[in-house]
């Protein structure tokens, strides 16, 4: 099959063809460029993660512990699926990223508790009606519970 | 560290590279030719070595893993040299050598070069931004390759933690990987899966630029390469260490490897082989992997049955599943043993799925969704909170459109049944995501949001590839093929029953 095109109009292809990769490409340089100066020193997960690394020290080498933050813990999903809050899911999951291998259990149920309330503190009464105890405040709003049961 | 890392990227490249000598002793057009070598042969090895990971790590023997990558390695070797060493093997007819050049593809070469650098830079840029990658890069990808490498002996326990929201379902060819390297460093390192994000998108530009020189032009390669270069969603999700890039290369891959076959009939055999090889590894790195497999597997078949018959069919799919099959075989056993049930397949019962079927409304969300998302996809993620919106960009499927219209159309003969096997693979893919979206029990704004760009930008190399296999040449036709100052070495444009599969040189 053999269509071929006048040679003006194969030009003009080509002309286009390179004029707009052309445009796309220093186009995407240059926001990269421009948005390089106001880059924070350290990203974002960086810094969760160095901060989540304190824990390492007082927690087992493998096996489950729990997790409470801001919120409640079944809404961490629930607001990432209304698009209306992604950052406690985040939180979490940056959380688990960097205590793997260990298991982080989107919830207070089990011996020893991440609490991550680097948004705020939770509700007041949700640390002792889970009956969450303080091992150690790490400070920046990340302390590690042990639960003791339910009052 | 940086020496074991080099170590095993070397490894997993020249097992690549010797496969590709082994199954396709006959490429020879330039430096288009070692270039389909090292790019294709640099993925499908990073693949086979992830496979021969997990293996170690089934049978516990992960301590040796470097001593069987090199025995695997020197296998292959030997095999290439006792294989060339046969007067057949170095007597096929290569592919067609390109003659001398004119002015014109140094200027387009010069002017690719310029946009390389431009996109290496913004690579760098973004990884800057976000080293540890984008949101699915911790939530899945890094954070399996990290359970893998940091838990040792206890590595099953992740797949059975409950944790379904980082997906444990996925394959796992990326974070194995990642895994991989960590073993040879002996120490995790962030600049692992950027490396592997690295060489998995400027491989895939590579692919498509040396695979169109190939059997196209060195100017429709250039162009080509162009074109996925001012895609600025490509280079972002580069540099976002998703799973997307690797899953693009290998099916890019297989539909490179099923053109080169109906061009270099002594490749025949060993081509198929390799493409159903590739096609295995998309099933290894996503979940959409094992729909292409079906769907290559099918479309390979059916249009070999219309092309020459039952007995050729059954002999290309042979070919192809031979390929395919120790790639599947692990698959099967990882999504039987390993894996825990797939969040799409949650509440699949025959009620839930009449009453999607029978909702023409999720239709016309769909087919909105693929039209807005069709057009707009190349310009990159969208933000979820704002939804769908037009954004073409100056790069998308209108220029690829546009630039066929204005260039027109040229089919070489021998590459009709390659092209309507990949086209039918790449509609068919769309076909199946469209039901997928129509069937899954997520809610379906969402589930378009978050996920539609990528499964085009999936597609979108074999695409571009696709569009430039039939595209007219840019510079006059000077020969019986489109290539401005080729040598014709190959016979003349054959008819499409004269492309029946024929019996071959070849590895056994």
């Amino acid at each position: 099959m053999d269509k071929s095109a006048s040679p003006y109009r194969r030009k003009a292809g080509l002309l286009i063809l390179v004029v707009l990769t052309g445009y796309a490409v220093m186009n995407l340089l240059w926001q990269g460029f421009q948005s390089y100066p106001n880059l924070p020193a350290t990203d974002p997960v960086t810094i969760h993660e160095a901060r989540i690394a304190q824990l390492r020290t007082l927690l087992p080498a493998s096996g489950a512990v729990g997790y409470v933050t801001t919120v409640e813990n079944d809404r961490i999903f629930a607001a990432e699926k209304t698009f209306t809050n992604v950052e406690f899911l985040a939180q979490y999951v940056l959380t688990q990223y960097t205590l793997a291998p260990r298991i982080v259990r989107n919830s207070p149920d089990l011996p020893l508790v991440v609490g991550n309330f680097i948004d705020g503190p939770p509700a007041p009464g949700f640390l002792e009606k889970n009956g969450l105890v303080p091992l150690k405040d790490f400070g920046d709003g990340l302390i590690l519970y042990r639960r003791e049961g339910k009052p | 560290m940086i020496l074991f890392l080099i170590a095993s990227l070397l490894i997993s490249l020249t097992s690549g590279i010797l496969l590709t000598f082994l199954f396709c002793p006959s490429l020879k057009n330039g430096a288009a030719g070692p270039a389909f070598r090292l790019f294709a042969g640099s993925g499908l090895g990073l693949g086979v070595t992830s496979c021969l990971y997990f293996v170690c790590l089934l049978t516990g023997l992960t301590q040796h893993l470097s001593a069987m990558d090199l025995g695997v390695c020197l296998l292959l070797g030997i095999s290439c040299f006792i294989f060339f060493r046969r007067p057949a093997a170095r007597g096929g007819q290569p592919l067609p050598e390109t003659g001398k050049r004119s002015r014109f593809p140094i200027l387009l070469a010069g002017i690719f070069s310029v946009e390389l650098v431009a996109s290496l830079g913004s690579f760098v840029f973004a990884f800057l931004k976000e080293p540890h990658g984008r949101w699915d890069a911790w939530l899945i990808w890094n954070m399996h390759a990290r359970f893998l490498f940091r838990g040792g002996e206890h590595w099953r326990d992740a797949f059975a933690s409950g944790l379904d929201w980082s997906h444990w379902d996925y394959p796992l060819l990326l974070p194995l990987s990642i895994a991989r390297s960590w073993k040879y460093m002996g120490g995790e390192s962030l600049s692992i899966p950027a490396v592997m994000a690295f060489v998995f998108t400027f491989m895939t530009l590579g692919l498509l630029w040396c695979a169109l020189s190939l059997l196209r032009s060195r100017i429709q390669g250039c162009l080509a390469a162009m074109i996925l270069l001012g895609t600025p969603f490509f280079i972002v999700m580069g540099a976002s260490q998703f799973a997307d890039i690797p899953l693009a290369f290998f099916i890019l891959a297989t539909l490179v490897l099923i053109s080169l076959q109906a061009r270099s009939p002594e490749n025949q055999p060993g081509a198929l082989i390799l493409a159903g090889l590739a096609a295995g590894l998309c099933a290894w790195t996503k979940n959409e992997g094992l729909l292409f497999l079906l769907i290559v597997t099918g479309s390979l078949f059916c249009t070999a049955v219309y092309a020459g018959g039952w007995r050729s069919a059954l002999n290309r799919a042979a070919g192809f599943l031979a390929g395919a099959l120790p790639i599947l075989l692990m698959v099967i056993y990882f999504k039987t043993q390993l894996s825990p049930a797939n969040d799409l397949m949650a509440g699949f019962g025959p009620a839930a799925v009449a009453a999607k079927l029978t909702d023409f409304g999720r239709y016309a969300e769909i087919a909105k969704a693929f039209f807005i998302t069709g057009i707009s996809f190349t310009q990159g993620l969208i933000d979820i909170r704002v939804g769908m919106h037009l954004n073409p960009g100056a790069v998308n499927i209108l220029l690829l459109i546009g630039y066929l219209f204005l260039a027109g159309v040229r089919i070489d003969g021998r590459d009709r049944i390659g092209l309507l096997q990949s086209a039918a693979a790449l509609g068919l893919m769309l076909i199946g995501y469209f039901f997928v979206y129509v069937l899954t029990p997520l809610n379906l704004s969402y589930h378009l949001a978050t996920s539609l760009n990528r499964l085009f930008l999936q597609l979108w190399p074999s695409v571009i590839f696709l569009c430039f296999m039939i595209a007219g040449s840019p510079e006059p036709v000077q020969s019986p093929g489109d290539r401005p100052g080729t040598a014709p070495a190959q016979p003349e444009t054959r008819s499409t029953k004269e492309n029946k599969p024929k019996k071959t040189r070849g590895p056994k």
